[in-house]
């Protein structure tokens, strides 16, 4: 009996996926373990391990094509072995996650994920989606074949253009022309009668599967999370002589102000279970562990890979925590286990010298820490002016999980934390 | 440059060659004496006495087998098909014979001959004898397949098929021996394998060969008054084909229309499409068209006959479509 | 077909005019229908069947029901004397809707299965297989039908004609084999075609009976092709038959006929069984150049309104093309 090879899910967000390559070709034996493609998530490239052994007796899905999970992409078997029949029967998988299986609606909160500002991410869905066909709008666009790779080659949406040819098909002209900015003519010179400008043509752009992500995501945070907003500036000074003593009595290892935040945060959600908290729907769920996200940006998005079980660690295990995951990360390297699964989010933009700015909360997390950069300024100490290190964070909070009093008592104990770090060390 | 018939071009083909190898020699019906059905042969006999220039009773398949027996002995025979439906008589010693030997014999024997006549619709002749053979012969191993439009092509291309070592089918056409054109003079080949571009063009690749060229050369013109660019592809070789050239033109059209005398089913059409379509597909703007015959058999009545058989407005038709281009 | 048996008694002058007339019918189609052919009205290929009316004329007459003439692509002939409708002949020749297959098949390709035309073959010795077929099918059902099946010389050498041949002999079919040797295959000469004078040589080979006769007397070609389809029928005993006769047009309408000379059509004029049975109604039965004329301005106005009908017949249906392909074409 062939064996029907499924798009397989490898995040738990990933609706669809696109086969980035095959490492197998029709013909060819399979060994169970065996990489067979390079599977491009809404996260990541991942290698993708065969189940099963057999010879491949049908590549069904392309390189380059996005499809729904459990679509068929290939048929192991015995050679010259009829798979006609399977394969037929097969096309259910994208129909099958279509229907979400009951029991798996509830759960799918249980990991809730991080989230960060400007650069939404997305990990885990409070409710999961069906993996829609429809939810890869340009798979379903009419389109000639040049058509499509132009406008892959372009980064333009097939489903951005209106097609002209029969029954709609998108063909060269409109990509042409969408390219040149709606077939207006593309870039050109407008004049005010003094003066001549130059104009250019907008450019819809063709989604990765994480841009697509990130946008829906941010999208649903922003319209059904009421968020508040707390700012507070801490005094950086006794961090940053610790930081200094630190980096002088273990030089190997490579503490970051952000490693001690997120240390900080931990203890704190410690004291403050409320704040590790997220909104499921119908009421407030306290989460167990602490898993402390971190935002970081990568090529087509951002990813909040979580430290788990931070408050338990020490500050020198959550940094090399960090600069694993973040190494990891920026290679799309990183397995979907280890990106997703926070309960709380921090997203630094000190190093770009932000000085403060609002985040948007990752759903199936009730705030996230906005971290601003160390400034050195002066300040007035007993009366006298001196020169001080501050730091502004801001908590965005849901305010059907909290209110303003339970955000600020969090943020004041972070100030403790962070002010005096020794106390983390404790 | 002297102007000349395809048939006078295929005479003198064929005398040069015989007058260049003495193993060349031509046999089929009417051939000699009454110089050729179609008058290709006319004055060979004259020159080159019986013995070289042999007429046939009806037996294609005899003469046929005769062919491949004298070339698998080191002689060069030019097969003549009064026309290529009677060739269907002669099928078992091209299919079984001629095409297989050489691999049957594991190298020991070439088979180096030429059956030529004419091929496919010419007019009002009903289904026995409206047939375009492309679809058969091109759909085995082991021979090469060659389909000329235009005298200079008859010449270079017929003297290139006596000279090669291997079978060659040569379809030429009834309706199309009186056509003229420029031949140079003097020797000249032209090798076996490679298209024509008879019409250079930025926008429509046409792909055509023997009795669909003409044709289709109009259905350009016709184009280019509405403001469309062909490419006309003369294929020439319809085995092997030359894909180079197919696909460089539609790389650059990004559309094509097969446009040919030849049913539907199957076939160099379908060929070239399906090359098409795996070769070239990401730069297809348009499904490949194909104009070609009805897939029925043929009709004597003058009107069904017609409609039957591709027209320069149907090209011009499937041209504009690939090209989206509104009438 | 008219069945009527051949007696050995001379024909009374009745039957004499009777078979002048029905030759002239012939004659007189083709004539018009070589004409048509010069303004246009007829394309492709065109042969005639001038010279041979006698041997069509014979074999109507001793047909019986349910026997069958399959013939090559000069057809006509069997056509208008097994009594198609000249009117759809022609029309077939047109290429028009009342035509015999309502002008899909043309001058090579008739069929009128009624009539016991079996079909006007356009591929050399092809059907000679299928002859044998029909006769192996008679035998099969008892049905007491003889296959006539007619050829011209030039398909003495080509293969399916010998497997027919063979087929028959070996299983003993109740077809009669009529070589009507017009002396050309195309403009190929038989003495360069086959090394026999004699083509009915053959038979022995297959172990079919022969017979052999210059056709100038139809009522002599008559008599010994019944005695011949008799025997096939009683004794189911194949036989070949060599009949030489002359075509006096080419081979096609296209086709000028340099190859003989002027003399040899000349000599084979006064054999011509048409000009034969003319003399012998005048010399005989006292028939005058008006009586003569009489018959003739019949069968020319019967012809002239054939040409009429075809004239005035449409041409098909377009979507007749798509018809009769397979049996679900209908």
């Amino acid at each position: 009996m062939a064996t029907i090879v499924e798009l397989p899910r490898l995040s738990d967000t990933m609706e669809e996926g696109v086969i980035a390559k095959w490492h197998i070709a029709e013909g060819d034996k399979v060994k169970r373990g065996q990489v067979i493609a390079d599977i491009e998530t809404d996260k990541a490239t991942m290698e993708y391990e065969s189940f099963d052994a057999g010879t491949v007796l049908k590549i069904v899905a392309s390189e380059g094509d996005t499809h729904p999970i459990g679509t068929p992409i290939a048929v192991l078997g015995k050679p010259g072995e009829d798979f006609e029949e399977a394969l037929a029967g097969a096309g259910g998988g994208s129909k099958a996650k279509a229907e979400p299986e009951p029991q798996e609606e509830p759960e799918s909160t249980e990991e809730p994920e991080p989230e960060s500002t400007e650069e939404p991410e997305s990990t885990q869905e409070p409710e999961p989606e069906p993996a829609a066909p429809s939810s890869d709008a340009d798979d379903r666009v009419a389109a000639s074949p040049l058509a499509r790779r132009l406008a892959h080659e372009a980064g333009i949406a097939l489903s951005t253009i209106e097609g002209s040819g029969p029954h709609g098909r998108v063909i060269k002209a409109d990509v042409d022309a969408a390219i040149e900015g709606g077939g207006g003519g593309g870039t050109g010179t407008v004049s005010d009668g003094e003066r001549t400008f130059v104009t250019r043509p907008d450019t819809p752009m063709k989604l990765s599967q994480m841009r697509k992500t990130i946008a829906r995501r941010m999208g649903e945070s922003n319209a059904e999370i009421p968020h508040f907003y707390l700012t507070i500036d801490l005094d950086m000074a006794g961090a940053v002589a610790m930081r200094t003593q630190l980096k002088a009595a273990l030089p190997d290892v490579k503490i970051s102000y952000n490693d001690m935040v997120i240390l900080a945060v931990a203890k704190a959600l410690q004291k403050h279970p409320e704040v590790n908290a997220y909104w499921d729907g119908k009421t407030i769920v306290r989460r167990g562990d602490i898993h402390v996200g971190m935002a970081v940006a990568v090529d087509e998005g951002l990813i909040v890979p979580p430290v788990r079980h931070t408050e338990q660690r020490t500050l020198s295990e959550v940094a090399g925590i960090t600069r694993s995951l973040g190494t990891r990360a920026r290679d799309k390297k990183l397995p979907p286990d280890e990106m997703t699964g926070s309960t709380f989010t921090v997203s630094n933009l000190g190093m770009f010298g932000i000085e403060q700015f609002l985040a948007v909360i990752n759903p199936g997390e009730g705030a996230i820490l906005a971290v601003g950069a160390i400034r050195d300024e002066a300040v007035v100490v007993d009366g006298a002016l001196q020169p001080g290190k501050r730091m502004r964070v801001n908590l965005a909070c849901d305010h059907r999980v909290m209110d303003g009093a339970v955000g600020a008592q969090f943020l004041v104990t972070l100030r403790g934390y962070l002010e005096q770090p020794l106390a983390m060390l404790a | 440059m002297p102007i000349l018939q395809i048939r006078e071009a295929l005479r003198e083909a064929i005398d040069e060659e015989m007058e260049r190898d003495d193993r060349v020699f031509v046999m089929g019906e009417e051939v000699g004496y009454y110089n050729g059905a179609y008058k290709v042969t006319q004055g060979l006999l004259e020159k080159y006495g019986e013995q070289r220039v042999v007429d046939t009773p009806i037996a294609e398949a005899g003469f046929a087998g005769v062919g491949v027996g004298a070339a698998m002995a080191g002689l060069r025979p030019i097969i003549e098909f009064m026309t290529f439906n009677f060739s269907a008589v002669a099928f078992d010693q091209i299919l079984n014979n001629a095409a297989k030997l050489r691999h049957l014999s594991g190298g020991q024997f070439t088979i180096p001959m030429v059956f030529r006549g004419p091929n496919a619709a010419a007019h009002m002749l009903s289904s026995t004898h409206s047939q375009a053979f492309e679809s058969f012969y091109c759909g085995f191993p082991g021979v090469k397949v060659v389909s000329v439009a235009t005298p200079y092509d008859a010449k270079g291309l017929l003297k290139s098929a006596i000279r090669d070592d291997n079978p060659i089918i040569f379809f030429e056409s009834e309706v199309m021996y009186g056509v003229k054109g420029e031949v140079p003079e003097g020797e000249y080949l032209i090798p076996i394998g490679q298209a024509d571009i008879k019409r250079p063009g930025s926008q429509v690749t046409v792909i055509t060969w023997g009795q669909g060229v003409p044709i289709t050369l109009e259905a350009a013109k016709m184009a280019e008054e509405s403001g469309i660019d062909c490419e006309v592809i003369d294929l020439l070789t319809l085995r092997p084909l030359d894909r180079d050239a197919i696909l460089q033109s539609v790389k650059k059209t990004n559309r094509a229309v097969l446009a040919y005398h030849g049913w539907p089913y199957g076939g160099t059409g379908a060929e070239v499409a399906d090359l098409i379509a795996r070769e070239a597909f990401y730069d297809l703007d348009a499904p490949v068209e194909r104009v070609c015959y009805e897939d029925i058999n043929f009709s004597y009545a003058e009107n069904l006959e017609e409609l039957a058989i591709p027209s320069p407005k149907q090209i011009f038709d499937a041209i504009a479509k690939v090209a989206y281009h509104s009438l | 077909m008219t069945s009527t048996i051949p007696s050995t008694q001379a024909p009374d002058k009745d039957e004499v005019a009777r078979v002048f007339k029905e030759m002239l019918r012939i004659r007189r189609f083709e004539e018009l229908a070589s004409r048509a052919y010069t303004q246009g009205k007829i394309s492709g290929f065109l042969h005639l069947y001038i010279g041979q009316e006698a041997i069509a004329v014979a074999t109507a007459d001793l047909m019986k029901d349910g026997d069958r003439v399959v013939t090559t692509y000069r057809d006509h002939g069997f056509a208008i004397s097994l009594g198609c409708d000249p009117g759809a002949c022609m029309a077939e020749l047109f290429g028009k809707k009342d035509g015999l297959v309502g002008g899909v098949g043309g001058s090579m390709h008739f069929f009128d299965k009624d009539k016991g035309l079996w079909g006007g073959y356009a591929i050399v010795g092809g059907h000679l297989p299928v002859a044998a077929g029909h006769a192996f099918a008679s035998k099969y059902l008892k049905d007491d039908a003889v296959t006539l099946c007619f050829l011209g010389e030039g398909a003495m050498h080509i293969g399916a004609t010998h497997e027919g041949m063979h087929l028959a002999g070996l299983w003993k079919l109740p077809v009669v084999f009529v070589i009507e040797n017009n002396q050309y295959a195309m403009g190929t000469p038989l003495k360069r075609q086959t090394l026999v004078d004699d083509l009915t040589v053959r038979a022995p080979a297959y172990r079919m009976t022969s017979d052999r006769w210059e056709v100038n007397d139809i009522f002599e070609t008559r008599r010994r092709l019944a005695e011949a389809v008799e025997r096939a029928r009683k004794d189911h005993q194949p036989a070949l038959i060599e009949l030489l006769t002359y075509r006096f047009r080419g081979h096609s309408m296209s086709d000028p006929a340099k190859y003989r000379t002027k003399d040899e059509v000349e000599g084979w004029r006064k054999k011509d069984p048409l000009y034969r049975a003319e003399q012998r109604l005048r010399d005989d039965h006292g028939f005058d150049d008006e009586a003569i004329e009489s018959i003739d301005d019949a069968v020319v106005d019967e012809m002239q309104a054939a040409v009429d009908f075809a004239d005035a017949s449409p041409q098909p249906d377009p979507e007749h093309r798509f018809r009769h392909h397979l049996v679900e074409d209908v």
